[in-house]
């Protein structure tokens, strides 16, 4: 049997080890377009207060993974999957432009979700949803240090991703301000006695919060950024960090059933019965996407038992929870997830 | 020993059982919590140790 896994990140490099492990005879093939190897995504949000982060993030190198026994096709693209003929085409560095699968698992995760005001605009801002972004922000960052000058950021988005990343800019000594459109911080994980603490948290850091702000639009202006709410302030770069959007184009084109994200069962297998999808791509029955990394592990080994034969019952979700990475913040209750 | 203790990850939920060790990072069984270097981190997410907390 012949595995095809579309994407590194922890959804689909953990199905692969897992899988691995509970069979020897079966050939695995992970397609990716990453280069620089399986990294951990929540680093990402201290990239900044690191100064190893490029190295210390890889949890594994990709020929690590090649020495386990998983094919990595690594900087490549599929394009289309052809359900028909049960084959994926690939194009970038790879020498095969097509591969047949018995079975595939997209795990292609998800990029930022840009709010329609602010697409016009995507030259005039940054996001953190990747390595290939932290080293891009980084550089500028470099940039401007370089010159004797701290930068003077904003961040757009008072989310976890987007208070985690406020926090790890003023940590490392740089100018922040964060504009959020609720009335609280993190109003979907938080209570509100945790989103008042996490306020003062921040603030006590130097990171600037104002919240119930209607960001219309961005402008250039000379080397500066501008937000614009009612008033229209200057900084040297943006950062919109406004929540998370599934990726689900191939499975669009496949004809595969697609809400938010990729629809699963509860066998995390699609409207076909042998492309499956993992992580938080997939959304399952109760609507829910699980975009956290306990749950996605737990997909991801379970799926491994269930192809190899191994798991009879469907996956359930496990208790889990979560901790935003802010600097000197510890939530009073749970986290809502 | 009975004494051992379990730490959790606050980030993705991964237990470091100080019975058990953590054999892929390089700590031997009986490792106390303490006695792990500052810069070892999560196996599965690879954030700091800080981030871990005594399991009650």
């Amino acid at each position: 049997m012949h595995v095809i896994i579309i994407g590194s990140g922890i959804a689909g490099v953990s199905f692969a080890e897992k899988f691995r492990s509970y069979s020897a005879g079966d050939e695995i093939t992970l397609i990716t377009r990453e280069n620089d190897g399986y990294y951990s995504r929540p680093l990402l949000s201290r990239g900044f207060s690191m100064n190893d982060i490029e190295q210390s993030i890889i949890l594994k190198t990709f020929d690590k993974l090649r020495a386990s026994g998983i094919n990595i096709n690594s900087g490549a693209e599929i394009t289309a999957i052809n359900r028909s003929d049960k084959t994926v085409a690939i194009t970038g560095s790879s020498q095969e432009k097509s591969l047949h699968f018995d079975k595939l698992v997209i795990a292609t995760g998800s990029s930022a979700f840009i709010p329609p005001p602010f697409r016009p605009y995507s030259e005039l801002f940054y996001c953190l949803n990747s390595l290939v972004d932290l080293k891009a922000l980084r550089k500028f960052r470099l940039g401007l240090l370089n010159q004797s000058r701290q930068p003077d950021w904003a961040i757009i988005g008072g989310g976890l991703i987007g208070c985690e990343v406020a926090s790890d800019l003023a940590f490392s000594g740089d100018n922040v301000t964060l504009f959020h459109a609720m009335d609280r911080l993190m109003e979907r994980q938080l209570v509100a006695e945790d989103s008042a603490l996490l306020f003062d948290v921040l603030q006590n850091s130097g990171v600037k919060v104002l919240l119930d702000q209607n960001v219309q639009g961005f402008a250039k202006q000379e080397n500066k950024v501008c937000v614009k709410t009612g008033v229209t302030t200057e900084f040297d770069a943006l950062i919109v960090s406004c929540g998370f959007k599934p990726r689900t184009e191939l499975a669009e084109q496949a004809g595969l059933e697609v809400g938010r994200g990729i629809k699963v069962n509860q066998y995390m297998q699609t409207s076909d019965e042998d492309i499956y999808a993992l992580g938080d791509v997939a959304e399952l029955p109760n609507g829910k996407l699980y975009a956290f990394i306990l749950p996605i592990r737990s997909q991801a080994h379970w799926l491994a038992g269930f192809i190899a034969g191994k798991e009879k019952e469907c996956w359930t979700p496990p208790v889990f929870t979560t901790r935003a990475k802010v600097h000197g913040f510890e939530a009073a209750h749970p986290y809502n997830v | 020993m009975s004494d051992y203790k379990k730490y959790q990850c606050g980030v993705c939920g991964h237990i470091y059982d100080e019975a058990e060790g953590d054999e892929e990072t390089g700590i031997a069984p009986g490792t106390r919590w303490e006695d792990i270097p500052d810069d070892w981190r999560c196996p599965e997410c690879g954030v700091e140790k800080s981030e871990y907390s005594l399991m009650v």
